[in-house]
């Protein structure tokens, strides 16, 4: 004897065979309402519930937590004791060694007479202007380079050609891009 | 009884019955979706948990003009995709013949007949094979499928699920129904003049 269940399943293999393609999506559907539904297993409202209670609780016990604690309050740099000890040094240490500094500079110039000086001043003139010299010299170098490819953009159909391959690698390049990154697609599921 | 909308905008209110009403409501489609898309009761029961909880917190953001269904349809179609591009590649295959499939996707949908047992035994077989047939189609089709002839959505409302042009979900599904019927004679289903005629 054929069952309900038989005859629709052999319904809408024959519509598929014969193309039939109304008859075979409507035998299909039918086969599918005849078959046992697939049911989450039972409870699953009630766990379901219970998450959804439980994240509201969370959610609601971070609020009060946020109520109830107060906004943290920046401390001063110098309410420390410590760092207003230290502080309090060290500008005593700079107040005691000026009193070694005129000593100290009178050393120094001892070292150094008005003609080295002069020397050296005179050096570092020349030494910065050598360094101006060759950055101009790369800067007439780099204008060149930019005259010799603007020149044939002057000419219109260069130009149109120059923008459409712009145009082109631009469309290309977001293609490619809401290619790789297309969301949730299929076609990144390994299944 | 309550339309979806107005159940949404009791459970934003803060009832608790409404957004249970709706769980009870959309369990079993959204379950059944889940699960024909990972193979796996387990996962699709924490998956389908998930995809209501995701809808609860979201539930502001709903649409009333759209049907609840394909709002809910939809984070379930991100919510596995996501799971799938996160676990490592394993499938759970539907084995042929295999006596003891407790816990697979089959031995659930055949449970509870109240027949007799030959009938049974066949409704059983039957479900096994399209389930079988149904895990070996392509993850866009299998879950076009399963929108489309399961939960009776709409051509339209699998677009806005899937995010595919009307044409391609048109043909996924054709193709789907080839490849399933195709599967079905593979596994031993071909209708029964065909079967007549191979054996005379």
């Amino acid at each position: 004897m054929r069952s309900a269940h038989q005859d629709i399943l052999d319904r809408w293999l024959a519509a598929e065979q014969n193309d039939r393609a109304d008859e075979a999506d409507a035998a299909l559907a039918a086969l599918f309402t005849a078959l046992p539904p697939l049911l989450p297993p039972a409870g699953f409202a009630d766990r379901v519930m219970l998450r959804a209670r439980l994240e509201m609780e969370t959610e609601m016990v971070t609020e009060r937590v946020a109520v109830a604690m107060p906004a943290p309050v920046r401390r001063s740099l110098f309410a420390s004791l410590w760092v207003r000890g230290a502080l309090t040094l060290c500008l005593l240490a700079i107040g005691v060694s000026v009193l070694w500094l005129p000593q100290m500079l009178h050393a120094v110039a001892g070292l150094l007479s008005v003609g080295g000086l002069v020397r050296i001043w005179t050096s570092s003139l020349v030494t910065a202007c050598r360094w101006l010299g060759s950055v101009l010299g790369l800067w007439d170098f780099l204008m060149t380079v930019g005259r010799a490819l603007a020149t044939p953009l002057e000419t219109p159909t260069v130009a149109l050609a120059l923008v459409s391959c712009l145009l082109v690698s631009l469309l290309a390049f977001r293609f490619l891009r809401g290619l790789i990154t297309r969301d949730r697609s299929w076609t990144y599921v390994n299944s | 009884m309550l339309t979806d909308a107005e159940l949404v905008a009791r459970a934003l209110k803060g009832h608790q019955e409404a957004f249970r009403e709706i769980v009870v409501r959309f369990e079993r489609p959204v379950y059944s979706l889940v699960a024909r898309m990972l193979q796996d009761p387990a996962t699709a029961e924490d998956l389908a948990q998930e995809v209501f909880i995701k809808a609860f917190r979201r539930l502001d953001t709903y649409d009333p003009q759209r049907k609840l269904s394909s709002w809910l349809f939809k984070i379930a179609h991100n919510t596995t995709i996501d799971y799938l591009r996160r676990r490592t590649p394993e499938t759970v295959p539907l084995e042929v013949g295999k006596d003891d499939d407790r816990g697979s996707l089959a031995a659930v949908l055949a449970d509870g007949s109240s027949e007799n047992p030959a009938a049974a035994a066949e409704r059983r077989g039957m479900a096994r094979a399209l389930e079988q047939a149904i895990a070996r189609l392509r993850p866009e089709y299998r879950e076009s499928v399963v929108m489309f002839y399961v939960e009776g959505a709409s051509y339209q409302e699998i677009c806005e699920v899937t995010g595919l042009p009307l044409g391609t979900v048109k043909t996924n599904l054709h193709r789907a129904r080839k490849e399933l019927a195709q599967q079905m004679t593979d596994l031993g289903w071909a209708p029964r003049e065909t079967r007549d005629a191979r054996a005379s």
